[in-house]
C-alpha cells in the first residue's frame, strides 16, 4: 500500500493503493471516475483505454505506479463540455447503442489524432481493432472519425 | 406463492395482447398509484410513465430496459408525439421498479415498441387532454377551442397561451377522461422523423452509470470461484493464502441452486476494491466433485444430435398434408450451429445490501419481476422486502432475461454486512453463460420431375433451453421458431416439421433472435440449395414460392399473428434490388440473399451480400444490404443503427463464434478464443426500410437471422455451401 499522486483530468487526486493496482481500478473503484470501463482486464477489447500523456493506452494493463507524474485523460476530461471534436462527430452520428465500448472507442480515436492529424483507412484499421463493440456500432464510428478528421483539418 | 418459472413466450403472449388495436378508454396502469390531490399538487402525474412539474419540465419513464436498442428514444417520442411536447425538453428516466403492473418492466422478443405504442399515445393524449381542460376552465372557454402547441396551450380564439406548467396542478385536480382522441398518424411531428438519443451526451461524456458503475456507500466487492461443471459440487476450499491481504474483508461459500438459473456453488472473496478481489480470487485452492462433467464434450454432442436427427421427431410442432404421401426426388441436406455466449462489453454483475429480513439490489434485468419473484422464492424474503434499483445495460442481447449474479450475490451479501458487488470478470462472463444452444438440422425436400417443392421436413435436435429454465416438467421443449413451427411463408403442400431434445449439461439461454437465427440459418440454406439443385435462380425460385400467396392467421403461444408472404415477397426484392442481382458483376464475384419473417414482432428482413472469391474457400465481403419492413417506424436511425448492428453480430456467428464444453468445462474464456468481428473486418452495408404504414413492429433481434444465410448463399453461388457454423471450421477464411 502506498500513497500514491496522480494527475488525471488536470486535477491532482492523492489515493492509497497498492502501487501494482491497475490504473483502471484506481479510477473506477478509488476515484469512482466510472467512464472508463472494465470489460476483460486483458488487453482485449479497448473498454479501459485512456489517454497517458495524450497516447491512448489500456488502462487494465497500467499498473498504476507507472502514471505518477504523466497526464492521465479519461472520457470525463476529453473536453470540458462533451465538445472535443470526436465528441461532436460521435454525437452527429449517433454512433452509440448500449454505450459501454464508447469511451474507450473515443479515446482510442484521440489518441491516434494526437499523433496523425490524418491518418489513413489502414491505420484507421489498424488503431479501432484494438476496441470491440457488441452493438455492432463500427460503420458508425468509421464515419464519425472522417468528420472529426475534417473538423481538425479545416 | 407467484409463479416464478418463465420464458419468452409469456412476454410474447404479453404483447400481442397489448397490440390488439387501439382500445379507447382503459384505464392506464399504475394510474391509482398516482392519484392526486390539488393540495399536494408538486407535479401532474397521470400515470406512471409522465409527470410534469409545476416549472412545465415532463420528464417521461421508460417502462423497457435499455440496453442498446433505443427504447430511451423510442419510447418517450411515441409519449412526447401525443402530449405535443419537444423530445429535447423532456427528462427521461428508467421508470423505477415497482412502478408498474407486473410484467410491464419485461424487455426482450423486439416486443417493446409493440407493448408501449398504444399505451403511451394514449398516456400523452390523456395528459394532454386534462391540460387542456384545465385551461378551457381557467379561461372560461370549451375545451374544443383550445389546442396544444409544443409545451403550451393555446386559446385560438384570442391566441392566448399557458405554458403546461402554469396549468399542471390545476390538471391534476380534474378526473381522468375515460376516453380521448388521438391524432391521425399524418399530424405525427416526431414518430417517423429522426431523433437523437436522448442519452446520447452522457454516454459520450462518461456520465453514464451501467450496473457495473453504480456506486453504493459503503459497498465492497466479491469475486467468485465458481464450480467449474454445472451441478459439481464444493467440496473444500483453502484461503489461507489470503490471510495477509489488507484488503480482502472475507471469504464465504454457498450452495449452488438449479433451475431457473442453475447457480453454482461458489467461494466468494469479498474485498475493498474490484481488482483484490479478483487476484485474491486466484490464490484461493479449492476442490470440486466435478465428476458429473465426465464425458461432457461438444464433439460427442454433435454426433449424438446427427444421430438422433436419423430418427422420428421426439415432438412433431407441425402437419400439413401428407409428407409421406409425396412422391417424387428425395433432396436433403444438414446442417449445424454452434453453443454460442452473449459477451456483452459490460461483463455480468449485481449489487446487493441485505439488511435483516430485508434486501436491495441494483443492477440491469431484462425481467426484473422474474428475478424478485425468485429471489423472494428462493431466499423467503416478502415482496414488500425486496427493493430493486434498475440500471442501464451495456448490451442484453437476451443476457440480462437471466439474472445468475442476482442470485450469487444475495448468498454472499447475507454473510457480509455492506452492500457487495459481485463481479463476473471476462472469463467468468464466457464461461457461465447460458449458452445459445447447439443444433444439428436435417431438411428433406421432395421435387416432382418439373422441380416443383412437393414436400418439405425439418427435423431439430438440440439441448433445449426451457428444460434448463423450467426443469424437465416443461411444456416449451420445441424451438422450432423460425422454421416451420407452424405454415411458413413458402407455399409448399405438405410440410412436417419436429424438434428432439438431447440433454447436455450446460446452461442455456436466450440469445438474441435466439431459434429464429438458428433455423432461418437452416431454412433459408435449404430453400436456395434446392434453387441450386434445380438450376434455378435462388431469387427468382423464392419469389415463385411466395407468389399470389396471401396473408393468413397463424397461432402463436394462443394468440393470433399473420404470416404475410407479400411483405416478405417485398424485403426480398428491395434487398435484390439495392444490392443490383441482375447486374453483370465483376469477376469472382457472387452474391447471396436470404429472408425471413419474424412474426410475433410483424416484422420481416433480408439480406443480400455480395462476396469476391480470392481463393478455395477463401473470400472478401464487399457489400452487405439489409431491409427491413417493420411496419410504421418510429424513430428512422434508432432502426437503422439496429440493423447495422445486427450485421455485425451476425457475421461474429457466420464467420467466428463458437463456445465449446470439455469434460463439462467450457473451454473458451474470452475475447481471445471466443472472437467476435473487429473494426477492420467491417464490410460496407446499407439499410433499407420498406416504407409502410402497418402497425409499428420489432426491430431489435428481425435483422439478425439473415446475415448468415445470405453469406453462406452467397458462398455456394461460387460452388462453396458451408453447412455448419461458424464458418472457419470448415476451413473458410476471409480479409
Ligand atoms: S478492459 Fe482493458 S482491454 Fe478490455
Ligand atoms: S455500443 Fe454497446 S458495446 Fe459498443
Amino acid at each position: 500500500m502506498a500513497s500514491i499522486t496522480l494527475n488525471v483530468n488536470n486535477k491532482e487526486y492523492t489515493v492509497d493503493a497498492d502501487p501494482d493496482m491497475p490504473l483502471l481500478w484506481v479510477l473506477r473503484d478509488k476515484l469512482e471516475l466510472t467512464g472508463t470501463k472494465y470489460g476483460c482486464g486483458v488487453a482485449s477489447c479497448g473498454a479501459c483505454m485512456v489517454l497517458l500523456d495524450g497516447a491512448a493506452v489500456y488502462s487494465c494493463q497500467r499498473a498504476v505506479a507507472t502514471c505518477v507524474k504523466k497526464k492521465i485523460t479519461t472520457i470525463e476530461g476529453l473536453s470540458e463540455d462533451g465538445t472535443h471534436p470526436l465528441q461532436k462527430a460521435w454525437e452527429k452520428v449517433g454512433v452509440p447503442q448500449c454505450g459501454y465500448c464508447q469511451s474507450g472507442q473515443i479515446i482510442a480515436a484521440a489518441g491516434m489524432l494526437n499523433k496523425y492529424k490524418r491518418p489513413t483507412e489502414e491505420m484507421i484499421d489498424q488503431v479501432m481493432s484494438s476496441n470491440l463493440c457488441r452493438c455492432g456500432t463500427y460503420h458508425r464510428i468509421r464515419e464519425a472519425i472522417h468528420i472529426a478528421i475534417e473538423e481538425i483539418n479545416k | 406463492m407467484k409463479k416464478t418459472s418463465i420464458d419468452r413466450r409469456r412476454f410474447i403472449k404479453l404483447g400481442s395482447l397489448a397490440s390488439g388495436g387501439l382500445v379507447i378508454g382503459f384505464s392506464l396502469p399504475g394510474q391509482s398509484l398516482f392519484t392526486q390531490t390539488p393540495f399536494d399538487c408538486e407535479y401532474f402525474q397521470p400515470s406512471a410513465y409522465l409527470r410534469i412539474d409545476k416549472k412545465g419540465k415532463v420528464t417521461i419513464f421508460v417502462a423497457k430496459q435499455e440496453s442498446g436498442q433505443g427504447v430511451d428514444t423510442a419510447l418517450p417520442m411515441i409519449l412526447a408525439e401525443e402530449l405535443d411536447v419537444d423530445l429535447r425538453d423532456v427528462n427521461v428516466e428508467i421508470a423505477p421498479y415497482g412502478t408498474l403492473k407486473e410484467g410491464e418492466h419485461d424487455t426482450g422478443g423486439s416486443q417493446s415498441v409493440m407493448q408501449m405504442y398504444d399505451v403511451l399515445r394514449k398516456a400523452g393524449a390523456t395528459a394532454k387532454a386534462m391540460i387542456i381542460s384545465a385551461a378551457a376552465k381557467h379561461w372560461g372557454v370549451k375545451p374544443e377551442i383550445c389546442a396544444a402547441d409544443n409545451g403550451t396551450v393555446v386559446n385560438t380564439a384570442n391566441m392566448a397561451r399557458l405554458n403546461y406548467g402554469d396549468l399542471v396542478c390545476d390538471a391534476a385536480a380534474l378526473p381522468v377522461p375515460a376516453e380521448v382522441g388521438l391524432k391521425s398518424p399524418k399530424d405525427f411531428k416526431l414518430i417517423g422523423k429522426t431523433e437523437k438519443r436522448t442519452g446520447l451526451k452522457n454516454i459520450l461524456t462518461g456520465k453514464t452509470k451501467y450496473g457495473l458503475d453504480t456506486k453504493v456507500p459503503g459497498m465492497v466487492y466479491a469475486a467468485v470461484l465458481r464450480c467449474p461443471v454445472q451441478d459439481g459440487k464444493l467440496i473444500s476450499f483453502d484461503d489461507s493464502a489470503l490471510k495477509d491481504m489488507k484488503d480482502v474483508l472475507k471469504v464465504v461459500s454457498y450452495k449452488g441452486t438449479a433451475a431457473p438459473m442453475h447457480v453454482r456453488d461458489g467461494v466468494a472473496v469479498i474485498a475493498t476494491n474490484s481488482w483484490t478481489a479478483l487476484k485474491a480470487r486466484d490464490l484461493v485452492r479449492v476442490q470440486w466433485d466435478i465428476t458429473v462433467g465426465k464425458g461432457v464434450n461438444t464433439d460427442s454432442l454433435f454426433k449424438a444430435l446427427e444421430e438422433r436427427t436419423k430418427s422420428k421427431p421426439q415432438i412433431q410442432v407441425f402437419d400439413k398434408g401428407n409428407v409421406d404421401k409425396a412422391q417424387g426426388e428425395t433432396f436433403t441436406a444438414q446442417y449445424s450451429e454452434p453453443f454460442l455466449a452473449h459477451a456483452t462489453i459490460e461483463p455480468m454483475n449485481c449489487i446487493a445490501a441485505v439488511n435483516g429480513d430485508k434486501v436491495e439490489l441494483w443492477g440491469g434485468f431484462q425481467l426484473p419481476d422474474w428475478a424478485v419473484n425468485t429471489i423472494i422464492k428462493e431466499f423467503g424474503y416478502k415482496k414488500e422486502n425486496v427493493k430493486l434499483n434498475l440500471t442501464l445495460m451495456g448490451g442484453g442481447f437476451g443476457r440480462r432475461l437471466h439474472f445468475e449474479p442476482a442470485l450469487e450475490v444475495v448468498k454472499i451479501a447475507q454473510q457480509f454486512d455492506k452492500p457487495v458487488q459481485v463481479i463476473w470478470d471476462r472469463v467468468d462472463d464466457t464461461r457461465f453463460d447460458a449458452f445459445r444452444p447447439a443444433s444439428v438440422h436435417k431438411l428433406e425436400a421432395k421435387l416432382d420431375k418439373n422441380g416443383k417443392l412437393l414436400a418439405w421436413q425439418h427435423h431439430i435436435a438440440g439441448p433445449s433451453i426451457s428444460i434448463m429454465t423450467e426443469g424437465p416438467d416443461t411444456k416449451n421443449l420445441a424451438e422450432n421458431l423460425g422454421g416451420a413451427d407452424k405454415d411458413f411463408w413458402y407455399d409448399v403442400p405438405n410440410v412436417r416439421t419436429g424438434f428432439s431434445s438431447v440433454n447436455f449439461n450446460i446452461n442455456r439461454g436466450w440469445l438474441r433472435a435466439v431459434e429464429i437465427c438458428v433455423n432461418t440459418f437452416a431454412v433459408e440454406s435449404f430453400i436456395d440449395e434446392i434453387a441450386l439443385h434445380l438450376k434455378k435462380d435462388p431469387l427468382a425460385y423464392r419469389l415463385s414460392l411466395l407468389e399470389g400467396r396471401p396473408a393468413f392467421d397463424v397461432r402463436q403461444y394462443g394468440t393470433i399473428v399473420k404470416q404475410e408472404p407479400q411483405r416478405i415477397a417485398g424485403v426480398l426484392k428491395l434487398a435484390a434490388e439495392k444490392i443490383g442481382w441482375t447486374d453483370k458483376r465483376e469477376p469472382n464475384h457472387f452474391v447471396g440473399i436470404a429472408t425471413h419473417s419474424f412474426i410475433f414482432a410483424r416484422a420481416y428482413a433480408a439480406h443480400a451480400i455480395e462476396i469476391e472469391v480470392t481463393g478455395d474457400k477463401k473470400f472478401r465481403i464487399k457489400k452487405i444490404v439489409g431491409a427491413i419492413d417493420c411496419g410504421l417506424v418510429i424513430n428512422p436511425d434508432g432502426l437503422r443503427n439496429q440493423m447495422e448492428g445486427a450485421i455485425v453480430f451476425g457475421l461474429s456467428q457466420v464467420l467466428k463464434g463458437e463456445i465449446t464444453v470439455q469434460d463439462g468445462k467450457v473451454a473458451e474464456d474470452g475475447f481471445y478464443s471466443y472472437e467476435l468481428l473487429r473494426f477492420d473486418e467491417m464490410p460496407p452495408v446499407e439499410i433499407y426500410t420498406v416504407d409502410s404504414k402497418e402497425e409499428p413492429g420489432g426491430v431489435g433481434e428481425v435483422g439478425l437471422p439473415t446475415v448468415s444465410p445470405a453469406l453462406c448463399n452467397a458462398l455456394a453461388a461460387a460452388g462453396m455451401r458451408p453447412r455448419n457454423l461458424p464458418i472457419r471450421k470448415d476451413g473458410y477464411s476471409w480479409s
